[in-house]
């Protein structure tokens, strides 16, 4: 039996670990765990059917123009028991979204957390993973 | 029964908040029936996250003792090639107990069937004391029978095809996969869980994993529909 007990503070969601992301069967076929991206936006849409939650956010760049990305989060059931509701992200909703961009380069991104302009967090992906962010056994 | 089966059992019952005693059915067994929330876990040697003061919900062996074959076949997978969950098609019964996603668990005295969310799929386990069929077609999900030892239900399960990888990290496995999960409930809202891998061909001992499940009341199984709107097929973006 494994005498280590791996520890980590509850909080809203938030904990960095510099290991891989595992959280989603088609990660590692798809996205790139080391290329991190932080999209400041607009939600424009949000697709909530399963296999995952897709959320479309109008990112504005530095040069001042606009690229629309989309974001993967986990199975719209997953976030639903965590009280995000299709409701959750309104267009016109102003986000900061933390995550992982695909291989191929494109503006679609695997989502780990989306923060509110009030500090609040929603954590997007797989609980009890090895995902840097994952928030351990969340109840809800 | 182990010794360290029971001492992790008891550490798991203590841990947990007390919360009233085992239901049984009828003929006196423990239920298990219910929705249960269950520990995803991509990584089966791996321990699970837990809040402090909590027993993981997962508690994995360490690192696999991989033969040379199921070490050479485990560095070779690339779900860039092609990863089969992505197109959909069945998991594979160790990955489909490590899903994210709650399972039902109906009991019926020589019958248990596990209702799964994920992938909306199910497995009948008959608990009347049959054994495996002496020619059993290889499929995704194995074939299972079931077995009391006293208040704990063993499941059984052998073949399987070569389909599927035991995690999403992708750990291999032969046709050889046997698989045996001892479920126990500890408490009124808790469920102690291990499943033990064997397969000579991909490891050289077997390994185990522990996990605890807790009962949701509350949940309901939801649809899911793994087709609808699978973007990462139908748009290209994966093999």
């Amino acid at each position: 039996m494994r005498k280590k007990l791996v520890l980590v503070v509850a909080g809203m969601g938030l904990f960095l670990a510099a290991v891989p992301v595992w959280a989603h069967h088609a990660f590692a076929a798809e996205f790139d765990a080391n290329k991190s991206v932080k999209l400041r936006g607009t939600v424009t849409k949000m697709e909530w059917i399963n296999p995952h939650a897709w959320i479309h956010i109008d990112v504005k760049n530095q040069d001042g123009t606009t690229t629309n990305w989309m974001v993967e989060g986990g199975t719209p059931n997953t976030l639903f028991r965590r009280g995000i509701t299709k409701d959750s992200l309104l267009p016109g909703t102003e986000i900061v979204v933390d995550g992982y961009q695909a291989k191929d380069g494109s503006n679609r991104a695997n989502g780990r957390d989306v923060t509110f302009p009030d500090g609040r967090k929603l954590f997007l992906g797989n609980a009890n993973s090895d995902a840097p962010g994952s928030a351990g056994a969340e109840k809800k | 029964m182990s010794i360290r089966w029971i001492v992790w059992m008891i550490a798991a019952s203590a841990a947990a908040a007390p919360s009233g005693s085992i239901p049984r059915t009828p003929d006196g067994k423990p239920s298990f029936s219910g929705v249960w929330e269950i520990p995803y876990v991509p990584d089966m040697s791996k321990n699970g996250r837990a809040a402090p003061g909590i027993v993981p919900a997962q508690v994995g062996p360490g690192a696999l003792p991989f033969t040379a074959w199921g070490e050479q076949d485990f560095k070779a997978y690339d779900p860039g090639k092609f990863d089969y969950t992505a197109h959909c098609l069945p998991l594979g019964w160790t990955r489909q107990m490590n899903t994210p996603m709650p399972l039902e668990i109906m009991q019926e005295p020589n019958r248990i069937a596990i209702l799964f969310e994920a992938w909306q799929t199910f497995k009948v386990i008959p608990t009347d004391g049959r054994s495996h069929p002496k020619n059993v077609d290889a499929t995704w999900m194995g074939n299972s029978v079931g077995r009391w030892e006293g208040d704990t239900l063993v499941i059984d399960t052998i073949g399987f095809n070569e389909k599927t990888r035991l995690d999403t990290i992708g750990h291999p496995h032969s046709d050889q996969l046997h698989v045996v999960e001892r479920l126990s409930r500890t408490d009124a809202t808790h469920l102690a869980y291990e499943i033990t891998v064997t397969d000579p061909k991909a490891y050289s001992e077997p390994f185990s994993n522990k996990r605890i499940f807790t009962l949701r009341p509350d949940w309901e199984l939801m649809e899911y529909s793994c087709e609808e709107n699978n973007k990462e097929v139908t748009e290209g973006h994966v093999k």
